[in-house]
């Protein structure tokens, strides 16, 4: 066991003008993860904490959070991971805040609607189903790992300059379609991306890249894109 | 009432990004600085040239001190190399999955150049 100075962020917009800092002193093990510590929080010491939170392994994508100062998912990050005892949770930047770490997602998910995230082929059903060789399915096997958490598209100072631009996920998830060679919508998401708030307003910073807690390589998915709409081929 | 989503300028810094984030940073304020710079030259040169002015002259004595060339250096040539290595990375997307290493190659690019120009500039300056 060790000792955890847990520092949260808090805003409750029924009775708050402005956010505020509460600090808990809790008993952790190493393994622990910060999910856990907010639990006990929630639990034992102030039932009023709101965060969310589903499946708890890593894979609903609720529980995006600024951990120390960076995108992670809380339960994903372990306190040994930290290198420390003093733990800071925060919300993640550049959506409003609803109440402590529950932050409004709609402007989120809005982008990601824009690019037309499912399966688009219009040609007749095959008899079976669509063969695709395991070369093709490699080439976007990286961007079907996107739980939609938002750390990405929330560590983008790009995103945080201006929400309409529409977000290393949301690109991320393009590319899942556009890469596909079952999939005939490429031109059309290409184009809704080919715009000032699409794939160019993002400036190689790789902030994204870092904070993805699946390990995408996301700027090298929105480097591929911005090639394939700027040469109009995606070879 | 939810909270603004605005992130100001300081909120944006404490972010931490680690060095791809900086190498972003400090390529933004180089740039910024080189307008400056290379505004304040154009300035000098029209004061003095058109006016004699000594506001010129006050300009390009401080333009032509050496520390403020030291400076001026680093951060052109800062500025130069991250984006020549940004210009690379967008043209091969397949590179920036070394990205990180890219980083490091910069340094190992702008360390020695930068060490020919402390030792011409230093030379000079102190009459070694
Ligand atoms: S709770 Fe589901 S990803 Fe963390």
């Amino acid at each position: 066991m060790q000792k955890i100075t847990l520092k949260l962020f808090r805003y409750n917009p029924e009775t708050d003008t402005k956010p505020h800092y509460d600090t808990f002193e809790l008993e952790a093990e190493p393994t622990d993860r910060v999910l856990d510590l907010m639990e006990k929080v929630k639990g034992y010491h102030d039932g009023s904490l709101s965060f969310r939170r589903s499946c708890a392994h890593g894979v609903c994508g609720s529980c995006a959070m600024r951990i120390n100062g960076q995108n992670m998912l809380a339960c994903k990050t372990l306190v040994q991971d930290l290198k420390t005892s003093r733990i800071t949770v925060e919300p993640i930047l550049g959506l409003s805040v609803l109440k402590d770490m529950i932050v409004d997602m709609d402007p989120f998910f809005d982008s990601y609607k824009k690019v037309m995230p499912f399966f688009v082929n219009d040609e007749p059903k095959p008899a079976q189903e669509r063969h695709q060789s395991i070369e093709d399915r490699e080439r976007f096997d990286d961007t079907t790992k996107c739980i939609l958490c938002g750390a990405c598209t929330t560590s983008c100072p790009s995103f945080w300059s201006n929400d309409e631009y529409i977000g290393p996920a949301a690109i991320v998830n393009a590319h899942r379609f556009i890469f596909d060679s079952r999939d005939k919508g490429a031109a059309e998401r290409l184009q809704i991306l080919n715009d000032q708030f699409g794939v160019y307003r993002c400036r190689t910073i790789f902030n994204c890249t870092v904070a993805c807690p699946r390990e995408i390589q996301i700027t090298q998915a929105i480097g591929e894109v911005k090639k394939a709409i700027a040469t109009g081929s995606l070879d | 009432m939810a909270l603004n989503r605005k992130v100001g300028f300081f909120k944006g810094l404490k972010y931490k990004g680690g060095g791809p984030m900086w190498a972003w940073i400090l390529h933004r304020l180089s740039g910024l600085a080189m307008v400056f710079f290379v505004g304040s030259h154009i300035i000098a040169g029209f004061l003095t040239q058109q006016f004699g002015s000594d506001v010129g002259i006050a300009i390009n004595i401080v333009y032509e001190n050496w520390i403020f060339q030291l400076v001026l250096f680093f951060l052109v040539i800062f500025h130069a190399v991250n984006g020549l290595r940004v210009t690379l990375l967008d043209l091969w997307p397949a590179l920036l999955e070394y990205q990180r290493e890219s980083i490091w190659l910069e340094w190992l690019v702008i360390i020695p150049l930068y060490v020919l120009i402390l030792f011409t500039v230093l030379k000079s300056a102190l009459g070694l």
